[in-house]
């Protein structure tokens, strides 16, 4: 249920939950935590789906995954791709899941300490990977990312409630949402590429014979140890409430390039640079748990939605539950071993499926596309102004695109952005304007040195790079 | 090329528009729509997500069994709530497109979210009541009001609340008015404040008692008042802000409104069906189970609720220095 949701763009599992969450009032309690958690798992799972196969993630976890999965789906891969994102999937899940039942206690006690003034040197760190994703140009990268940041200030500011850049309208203050920002920035300037090329290139041979391969074992073997360290990410970004799946996974993914020997390839489709994010992706799924189960605290929105549903059914998640319920707490963990073998099962039963939409012809294939990102972005808000939106965004994709600045910072900037901001105004808020708290911290203190080595790796390297 | 596809685009834009528009532009063409209330599937816009979203779910899924038509409750957030009231408001006035509405419907007018305030609205019913609880941490050893007014005169607490002009912010800024303490109020948004609480960032909280309560069972968290003239059967033992001697009644309302100007028979059918939910067994006990109070009030009562209530935060925001001249 979870992977429908999750493959079709804009049908976010949050939104899949919430629907879910009536149904599950006249179950039993098993059942009824085991639908929940099903659809979660896998729709962070199922965003990936249409990440890889049309270049639109699905879910906003399932960005990081575009870069190289859509380019591997491009060169007739997809079938490793999308082989190598399900089991990086399961891998994720279920090590996080393992890491929820063995350190619960001490996991939490750890992410409690990230406060709003270590959340933004956390994040800071990952916007300092804008260094990393601007293929050729310091400059066009900056620019992508400062223009992301721009995007997220657009909307009613959450903390002050403030409307910002709205131009008095207000359908403005919605902000800029994520998915639609992306749907505009990856899929369309795609399609309006595919209908210049139409009539001036010969359709490209590869897609006549697109076969269901899946990753070998080695392919996977060799890249276990980055599954290991990409689950750890995942798991421990999620139990860091206000943080969630996107940061993690783009995180992960700029870990992988920056610690591969060959960071060139990423972007183009390299098979790391899919199962990066994607076992972190889904290693944040336990690592939310992490913060519900023990604390009673929702990690991120679609954690605060299976909160609900526990709620209804008289489960108070937090240290009690251990002691009043451990049945429950079993039966949860049973539920999510469960969903990611159904995920398993289905998914490389149904590679063989997803695979021939790429025998469509291009040009075909761009018009469903149109109709799925206009539908995908009318469906996230219900609202009519995100397809306008969309539309713009696509627009100025392209250009950027045309003009070789790269898109990828831009999703960065918005992704990143909007705790970025709100953190560090928390964090001041909370100190009276004291600007101590970020240096007298000893995570913060950790967190800002890697951005500084960071960005002064990235500008030795440049220079080094630049008399050759 | 390029302007053959954006118009491509363009045109698939309108005519989603188009048939957007149609669905919508489709109910006032049925006549006597009133009599025969309701033909066609209602569908109500949530403004907010959280455990509100899913009472609204609830109370949406048991209209449309005494309704006998399907009740959809659709999510439309944004703008604090300023998204969701435009689109009712633009909606025509006969029933089929409703709003599940809060206290939100005067933030947002008084913050200059939007430009047209409750009376764009006829309310259908009062739902029911959340109330907020003032919690802080069992080891600073303040267990009730004064304790904690005495412990801020000295020292300026830091009191963590949803953002500002949010309901949280008004709640806690009415008690520490009336308490004559000063604090620094820290906005948190989605709900992280508890977690800032537990690790000791923040020294207090003002928030709903469902956050709170696996942690006072705990025996980490204490709650040390709510913000209701009467105590909650969630948190029997807290007493109110107003048996401690401060004279606070602020509780975020939660209901249903259609737009101005909605036929009164209709009205009165859905507030039917809204009363049978509410006084329901069902309903209330899995209100309970959220921390949600189901508290139904009719029609003509909600309005002159809804007026009252608008002043008195008018008033308050005003104060703070949050209100907007509109």
């Amino acid at each position: 249920m979870g992977l429908i949701f999750g493959s079709i763009p804009g049908l976010t599992f949050s939104m899949a939950l919430a629907l879910m969450v009536p149904f599950t009032f006249g179950m039993q309690t098993t059942p009824a935590l085991g639908l929940l958690l099903g659809v979660y798992v896998g729709g962070m799972t199922g965003g990936s789906v249409s990440a890889i196969l049309l270049g639109i993630p699905g879910t906003p976890s399932a960005a990081a995954t575009v870069f190289d999965g859509h380019p591997m789906a491009q060169r007739g891969h997809a079938g490793v791709a999308l082989g190598a994102a399900v089991i990086a999937s399961t891998f994720g899940g279920l090590f996080s899941l393992l890491v929820m039942m063995l350190l619960l206690e001490q996991v939490a006690a750890i992410a409690i300490k990230f406060g709003p003034a270590e959340i933004f040197a956390l994040v800071l760190f990952g916007l300092s990977t804008i260094c990393g994703m601007a293929e050729r140009s310091m400059l066009r990268g900056l620019v992508a990312g400062t223009l992301g940041l721009m995007l997220m200030i657009i909307g009613l500011d959450e903390l002050d409630g403030i409307a910002r850049l709205t131009f008095g309208t207000v359908q403005m203050q919605q902000g800029v949402n994520l998915l639609v920002a992306m749907i505009g920035l990856f899929a369309v300037p795609q399609i309006i590429g595919t209908f210049l090329d139409f009539g001036r290139v010969e359709p490209l041979k590869m897609l006549a014979d697109v076969r269901a391969r899946l990753p070998t074992f080695g392919q996977l073997k060799q890249r276990l140890w980055l599954m290991v360290r990409c689950s750890s990410i995942g798991t421990g970004i999620g139990a860091i409430p206000g943080t969630g799946g996107p940061i993690a996974a783009f995180l992960a993914y700029d870990h992988a390039r920056r610690f591969d020997r060959q960071p060139q390839n990423y972007g183009k489709g390299e098979l790391s640079g899919v199962v990066a994010p994607e076992s972190a992706n889904n290693a944040v799924t336990g690592g939310t748990m992490i913060p519900l189960l023990s604390l009673g605290i929702p990690g991120d929105p679609a954690t605060a939605v299976i909160l609900g549903g526990l709620l209804i059914h008289g489960l108070y998640p937090g240290p009690m539950l251990f002691r009043t319920h451990l049945e429950v707490i079993y039966a949860l963990y049973v539920s999510i071993v469960l969903a990611y073998v159904v995920i398993l099962v289905v998914q490389l039963w149904g590679i063989r499926i997803f695979v021939k939409v790429l025998s469509v012809p291009p040009h075909v294939l761009a018009v469903c596309i149109i109709v799925l990102c206009g539908l995908g972005s009318y469906a996230i808000r219900n609202s009519i102004f995100d397809v306008y939106l969309m539309a713009v965004m696509g627009l100025i994709g392209y250009i950027l695109q045309r003009v070789r600045i790269p898109v990828a910072p831009i999703v960065l900037g918005l992704v990143l952005g909007e705790t970025l901001e709100k953190q560090y105004r928390t964090a001041l808020i909370m100190t009276e304007g004291d600007y101590a708290v970020f240096y007298t911290s000893g995570v913060a203190l950790f967190f800002f040195g890697l951005t500084a080595l960071t960005i002064g790796l990235q500008i030795f390297s440049s220079r080094r790079r630049r008399p050759a | 090329m390029l302007k053959a596809t954006t118009l491509a685009r363009r045109v698939c834009c309108t005519v989603a528009a188009v048939l957007a528009g149609t669905t919508l532009g489709l109910a006032p063409v049925l006549p006597a729509l009133s009599a025969d209330f309701p033909k066609q599937p209602i569908e109500m816009a949530v403004l907010f997500g959280g455990s509100s979203a899913t009472i609204a779910q609830i109370l949406a899924d048991s209209m449309s069994k005494e309704l006998g038509v399907p009740v959809a409750a659709v999510s439309r957030t944004g703008a604090s709530g300023a998204v969701g009231y435009s689109y009712v408001k633009s909606t025509p006035p006969n029933g089929y497109n409703i709003v599940w509405n809060s206290n939100s419907i005067s933030t947002a007018y008084h913050n200059g979210n939007m430009d047209f305030d409750y009376k764009a609205f006829d309310g259908i019913a009062r739902v029911g009541m959340e109330v907020p609880a003032l919690a802080v941490r069992t080891d600073s050893g303040w267990k009730n009001l004064k304790e904690f007014a005495a412990a801020a005169k000295k020292q300026k607490m830091k009191v963590g609340v949803s953002g500002r002009g949010a309901f949280t912010h008004l709640a806690s800024a009415a008690l520490f008015d009336k308490m004559g303490i000063d604090v620094i109020y820290v906005p948190y948004g989605k709900g992280s404040a508890p977690v800032e609480l537990l690790a000791g960032r923040i020294d207090a909280a003002l928030q709903w008692p469902s956050q709170f309560k696996a942690q006072v069972d705990a025996g980490q968290l204490r709650v040390i008042a709510v913000t209701s003239v009467e105590r909650l059967p969630v948190l029997p033992d807290v007493p109110t802000a107003k048996e401690q001697g401060f004279d606070v009644d602020a509780v975020l309302w939660r209901g249903v409104a259609a737009p101005h100007g909605t036929p009164k028979d209709v009205i009165a059918k859905l507030e039917t069906a809204i009363r049978k939910v509410v006084t329901g067994r069902d309903f209330q006990e899995r209100a309970a189970k959220l921390g949600f109070e189901p508290a139904f009030l009719g029609a003509a009562d909600f309005d002159k609720f809804i007026a009252t209530d608008d002043s008195v935060t008018a008033k308050l925001m005003s104060e703070l220095g949050l209100k907007k001249k509109n």
